[in-house]
């Protein structure tokens, strides 16, 4: 994990209420019972959370945990209460208007839950808005926009209006818009949540897909604790608008901070999320059925493990062996025993 | 007229007005007044049919009757032809005294307003048309509203009248009800009288309703200023306004730079004459027989050159 | 203490004693004041009157002859602007009406005649036609051809010219004012009571002033119907700005919309569906206005309606007043049909041509033969005498049946009320509005609703304010009384709401002289007559918010009344009026605020109240006393719609509750 840091916040708040500025640069860390008695609401409170380069980082947490919120901070769609956002070491909250519109037309694409999706526009119209903006002329940013919508697989529904299409086709309008501009860092805000669960599937492979494609920076915000383990390379979990533990999916399940997140994690089917490198044994002298990668989750390959009789080797992400897995070790993860560590 | 014919008119109008032009004083039009009554609409008419001949420049701008004291005032208006001294003597003297504005004489119709009832009721109030007789049939025309008491329909608020007083002052059984405009005080008049119902009522004349219906107006003690400001003159030696209502004279009034700007137009309109008997007649075909008040206008200025070439010459 | 305080808490206790007590003054205080000699208790005292009529008067009177910014006087400021506002209502009305002139008055020469009737018709139509809709363009056609086979033209062209001025206007102003209530809190906080204001100063309040700064004639009236039609447009673009979701407006940012981008790209086009119900509003106000604009010199079809009804000429006036109507509905469902339209679906340039076309071809054809230019006075239809007829055959046979139910209601119901609201000792009348406003709403309330009262008695107007409040309370409960019913009944069957909604469209716009003088022939002159014309009018909120509220409600509720066994009776009883009700509470304000504005009108057949005062006003040009009473007028009506709404409010938390 030493790719460079994209987006680096540190101590971040919002309160809502009077004079919230004042009280937070009075109080510096008032605590919920301060911020009650002042009859704040702190939305967010001393959000910390560091975005590398090409991760998917998933925020996530049921409604009014202020995912949503922390997201708008990070965007400067709102206007923290306090704190610092450094977009690439520079300081995003200290930007003037036109360095800020000027960042959001080059480097930011944004995605979000109700589509948001301007209804007198039709799809090519729509996805080509951020172009639009920018004063770039209409053979450019519609050839570019065809060029986005064929990347979601909308094409031969350039000419439709958004009423026209389902939910999941909206999102993929929405998805093509936010695309355009080939932004490094790419906020989806509960993109799927509006969706049924088939189509909320058909659209993670999708993200997957192009994200293994484009390689992104993203930051995902959800309440689905599954879709967050699906897709995030590391993960935020939020209560009460203060981060309760950032992690891996793996070490989340392995090793809830508190009782709050093994709430979420209990359930989780181990195989999903913990990786051969996990429980591998120190490597022994063999003979062995097989490679098997290391970042490989226990789920995909257990049939292998299973139906081999000699363990196989395990490696790291340079291909050296490391260690070696047997078929106890995957069945003790597939049927929830205890996972030494 | 097909375009062959129309084309060569059109230049022809455009010529003959090229020409007239060149003898009056001033080309600006001349903005005459038009309210909402069928006789005020005619005498207007009338007057600009009449400037036109003389070969002013004439405009028709609709105002409200006591409005319009104000457009005449800075010359947003020039001319009214129809001031009655029973509804706006008060806001003409006042407009006058400003200096802004000019009494251009009467109009040589009187204005009479008073207490009128349909024949009809002769014979349910016997008596009539004297005013005492409404003494003891006060009840004959009573609703279930004011029973016992009579029920006198008066005009809009806005036209003053003194009703009230007058019924206090001559010890009349009557209760005093206002129509909010004379619209409003002929519909009631149409209805009863398609049913013969009990009705006494403010009319004014010239107005084409004492020509359509059968009826007369109430006969009260002879009006006199003294009987409205003085209690002690009059029957009621306590009271004042026992007496009938003033009739006076129709005037005209305008801009006061109307008579440098126009001198001749301003000398035609002061000698602006017509009498009560023309209006009503005109006023009745237009009302009652569905003719056009500019048809009527023009019937008369074409039947009447004698007298009003005399005014423009 | 706890009693007076359990007097306050207990609502029964609290309404019971306030209204009690209320009556027992009513009753007695005038009889007693009398006996006593203490006249002021009745009457307030004259003394103590604020002469703020005359003030105003001489504020209008300086503002008039003295006031200048710079060099410019005022006078000359608005002259300038009246003269802005001439010039393209000059040109359309020389398009529609007049024709290319050259020249002033009577020396005018014709150079090119107006737009023909056939060319009109045919760019309506057109228009209809680009919707995609062929009823619609049935529906066009028809109700121009009604204009010209009714011989209406003319008028009705020289009405449409000045709604094409007024309308446009009023659009972009309520827009813009709209944008600045939306973006800067401060100007919303400053528009909002000068809106309230617009909308319950009686229109005939500020006539006078309005003549003496923009001059007679046209112009005057364009900024009245102006004044009057702009107000939902303001409240409808703040709304619909603020009804466009978050994260629309979110989207456009991360998208890099200047704010300038944002507003004109991302805002104004989501929320088009409401800003063109603020349209519609605009339109249809602005031909409401028709009637009153005539009178102060804009012409059109509202003079024909008042020349006619001066005649008595009914077929005439009724006429004229549908000529309104269906210009009404055809402008309505145009501008309907254009919002709904889904953008770049329309059928486009060929149609531009093909207008030209008819209107070169007219225009050319006209000179050959005259009934393509002008629709031939020999081809007109007329209903008549027919109107009149069928009144005078209703007067002669069922007069006697009339007067005996409407003595009745007057006896029973008029005259009662009107009793109690003239005997309330205006001092009590001040404090018992205190009382209600702060029981609604706090003592926020409770000091706007004295200070209002307080205003009201110290105008001297308290008597007329009185009859005021009396017929338009009367007329509110006849008008609820029957529109209630007529709503839910709407509420509940399609084809009721069919018939209901041409009803609603045509009472809106139809101008209420026109049914005026026939009441008046039926009913004679007098509070009976005022009151019908008062429910005519105002009925309307009355049947549609009762039709909405019982419309959106959550079937998912009925259907668990029927599993429960509910009767039909039980669920409208039980379960639709409870969760209409805040729904009907609305239809409510909005009835009381257009009786309010009918009081006016009312004062044409002879009421005397407060509106007669502004309309006395009017017809001397006293501005001074206009004002004043129009503001007792909107303080009435403001009062109301403060407790009504703190009312509707307070139901819909009690439902919150229990839910």
């Amino acid at each position: 994990m030493d790719r460079p840091v994209m987006l680096d916040c540190r101590g971040v708040w919002k309160l809502y209420g009077p004079n919230a500025e004042t009280f937070l640069a009075r109080h510096g860390a008032p605590t919920a019972e301060t911020l009650r008695a002042a009859h704040l609401v702190g939305a967010v409170r001393a959000a910390d959370v560091t975005i590398r380069k090409g991760e998917i980082f998933v925020i996530m947490g049921l409604s009014g945990s202020g995912k949503s919120t922390l997201v708008r901070c990070l965007s400067r769609l709102i206007e923290p209460s306090g704190g610092e956002v450094r977009f690439e070491g520079r300081d995003l909250l200290q930007m003037g208007e036109a360095e800020l519109i000027d960042l959001r037309r080059k480097r930011m694409g944004m995605v979000f839950q109700h589509f948001a999706l301007l209804p007198h526009l039709t799809v090519l119209q729509n996805a080509a808005f951020p172009l639009e903006v920018q004063g770039i002329d209409r053979k450019t940013r519609e050839d570019r926009a065809r060029a986005v919508i064929e990347l979601v697989g909308l094409q031969g529904r350039e000419g439709h209006y958004p009423r026209q299409l389902s939910g999941g086709q909206q999102q993929r309008v929405g998805i093509a818009r936010s695309l355009i501009v080939e932004p490094d860092l790419w906020f989806l805000d509960e993109p799927f949540s509006a969706l049924d669960p088939l189509i909320r599937r058909e659209m993670q492979d999708e993200l997957l897909r192009l994200q293994a494609r484009l390689q992104k920076t993203i930051v995902f915000i959800t309440h689905d604790f599954d879709e967050a383990i699906r897709l995030a390379d590391r993960i935020a979990v939020m209560k009460d608008g203060a981060i309760v533990q950032t992690a891996t999916p793996e070490e989340l399940v392995l090793n809830p901070a508190d009782a709050y997140v093994a709430e979420f994690t209990q359930h989780v089917a181990r195989a999903k999320v913990v990786r051969l490198a996990t429980i591998m044994a120190p490597l022994g002298a063999g003979p062995f059925a097989g490679d098997l990668p290391g970042q490989a989750r226990v789920g995909d390959v257990a049939d292998a493990v299973e139906r081999a009789d000699l363990p196989h080797r395990v490696l790291d992400e340079a291909g050296q062996p490391v260690g070696q897995v047997a078929r106890q070790a995957v069945v003790d993860v597939l049927i929830g025993r205890e996972v030494p560590r | 007229m097909t375009f062959l014919t129309k084309a060569p008119a059109c230049l022809l109008a455009m010529l003959l007005a090229t020409t007239a032009h060149a003898e009056v004083e001033s080309t600006d039009p001349i903005k005459l007044t038009l309210h909402d009554w069928t006789g005020q609409l005619i005498t207007t008419t009338i007057m600009g049919d009449v400037l036109k001949k003389a070969g002013y420049n004439v405009e028709y701008v609709q105002a409200d009757y006591l409005a319009q004291f104000a457009g005449m005032r800075t010359g947003d208006l020039d001319v009214a032809m129809e001031l009655w001294a029973t509804t706006a003597k008060e806001a003409l003297d006042e407009a006058v005294a400003t200096g802004d504005v000019v009494n251009m004489g009467e109009t040589g119709m009187k204005a009479i307003e008073e207490w009128w009832y349909p024949s009809y009721m002769e014979e349910s109030c016997p008596g009539l048309p004297n005013w005492e007789a409404l003494k003891d049939c006060a009840e004959a025309f009573s609703t279930p509203e004011t029973a016992p008491k009579g029920r006198y329909l008066g005009g809009p608020v806005t036209w003053g009248g003194y009703d009230e007083e007058r019924v206090e002052a001559l010890g009349l059984d009557f209760e005093v009800v206002h129509a909010g405009t004379d619209a409003a005080l002929f519909a009631e008049l149409e209805a009863a009288y398609q049913r013969k119902d009990p009705i006494i009522l403010w009319i004014y004349s010239p107005h084409w309703a004492p020509a359509k219906y059968e009826g007369k107006f109430v006969e009260f003690p002879a009006y006199s200023k003294e009987c409205y400001e003085d209690p002690a003159v009059g029957l009621n030696p306590d009271m004042a306004y026992d007496c009938g209502k003033p009739s006076g004279p129709i005037y005209k009034a305008a801009w006061k730079g109307v008579d440098a700007k126009w001198p001749g137009a301003a000398k035609a309109i002061r000698a602006f004459t017509l009498t009560n008997e023309d209006m009503g007649a005109m006023v009745g075909a237009v009302d009652l027989d569905g003719k056009t008040v500019e048809d009527v206008a023009a019937d008369w200025v074409a039947k009447n050159e004698a007298i009003w070439s005399a005014w423009i010459k | 203490m706890t009693a007076l305080h359990r007097l306050i808490r207990d609502p029964r206790l609290f309404w019971g004693g306030l209204f009690a007590l209320t009556l027992a003054l009513s009753l007695f205080a005038g009889d007693l004041a009398k006996d006593i000699g203490a006249k002021w208790v009745m009457k307030f005292p004259k003394p103590l009157e604020l002469p703020l009529d005359k003030l105003i008067s001489a504020a209008m009177k300086w503002l008039l002859e003295e006031a200048a910014i710079g060099p410019l006087s005022f006078h000359a400021v608005t002259r300038f602007i009246s003269a802005l506002i001439e010039a393209p209502y000059l040109a359309v009305r020389g398009l529609l009406v007049d024709g290319l002139q050259r020249g002033q008055g009577s020396y005018a020469v014709q150079i090119l005649p107006p737009l023909s009737w056939i060319a009109v018709t045919t760019i309506f139509c057109l228009l209809a036609w680009r919707s995609g809709r062929r009823g619609l363009v049935g529906l066009v056609g028809a109700c121009f051809l009604y204009l010209a086979v009714f011989g209406r033209w003319e008028s009705a062209m020289a009405t449409l010219a000045s709604v094409l001025i007024s309308v446009p206007m009023g659009v972009a102003g309520g827009v813009a004012l709209g944008i600045l209530a939306f973006r800067h809190p401060w100007a919303e906080r400053a528009m909002r009571p000068v809106l309230d204001l617009m909308q319950t100063v009686p229109v005939f309040a500020y006539l006078v002033p309005i003549l003496f700064m923009f001059g007679f004639g046209p112009t005057a009236a364009l900024v009245a119907t102006v004044i009057y039609a702009m107000p939902p447009m303001v409240r409808l673009t703040t709304l619909a700005l603020r009804e466009v979701p978050e994260e629309v407006a979110e989207a456009g940012r991360m998208a890099g919309c200047t704010r300038r981008q944002l507003l004109w790209k991302c805002l104004i086009p989501t929320a088009m569906p409401m800003l063109m119900v603020g349209v519609n509003q605009v339109i249809m106000l602005s031909l409401n206005m028709v009637i009153i604009a005539s009178m102060i010199g804009a012409g059109g079809l509202g003079y024909d309606v008042l020349t006619a009804l001066r005649k008595l000429d009914i077929g005439g006036g009724v006429e004229a007043g549908v000529a309104i109507v269906v210009m009404a509905i055809a402008l309505d469902r145009l501008s309907q049909a254009e919002a709904r339209r889904v953008p770049g679906t329309g059928r486009g340039g060929r149609l531009v041509w093909i207008g030209l076309a008819v209107i070169l071809a007219t225009s050319a054809l006209g000179y050959v033969l005259p009934f393509v230019q002008t629709y031939p006075a020999g081809a007109t239809l007329t209903t008549g005498t027919i109107w009149a007829q069928a009144i005078e055959w209703i007067n002669i046979n069922l007069y006697d049946h009339i007067e005996a139910v409407k003595v009745a209601i007057l006896i029973g119901l008029l005259l009662p009320v009107k009793g109690f609201f003239l005997g309330i000792p205006w001092a009590w009348g001040i404090v018992a509005m205190g009382l209600i406003g702060w029981r609604m709403a706090g003592w926020r309330l409770g000091l706007m609703a004295l200070l209002m009262t307080g205003f009201i008695a110290l105008t001297g107007f308290w008597p007329e304010a009185m009859i005021t409040v009396y017929l338009c309370g009367v007329s509110v409960f006849v008008a609820m009384l029957i529109g209630v019913p007529l709503g839910i009944w709407a509420g509940q069957s399609d084809r009721a709401n069919t018939v209901l909604s041409a009803l609603i469209d045509t009472l809106q716009t139809l101008p209420s002289f026109v049914y005026l003088i026939p009441v008046v022939m039926l009913f004679r002159v007098g509070d009976f007559s005022a009151m019908i014309a008062v429910v005519a009018y105002s009925i309307v909120p009355a049947i549609r918010y009762a039709a909405h509220g019982i419309r959106e409600i959550d079937p998912q509720m009925v259907e668990a009344g029927i599993v429960s066994g509910c009767t039909r009776r039980q669920i409208l009883w039980r379960i639709k009026l409870p969760l209409a009700l805040p729904s009907l509470i609305v239809g409510m304000n909005q009835t009381v605020m257009l009786a309010l504005s009918m009081l006016v009108i009312t004062a044409l057949v002879g009421t005397r109240d407060l509106g007669q005062q502004v309309y006395m006003a009017l017809t001397k040009a006293n501005t001074g006393q206009g004002i004043v009473a129009g503001l007792c007028v909107a303080f009435i009506a403001i009062m109301v719609d403060r407790i009504l709404t703190a009312a509707a409010r307070g139901m819909e938390r009690g439902e919150a509750g229990h839910g």
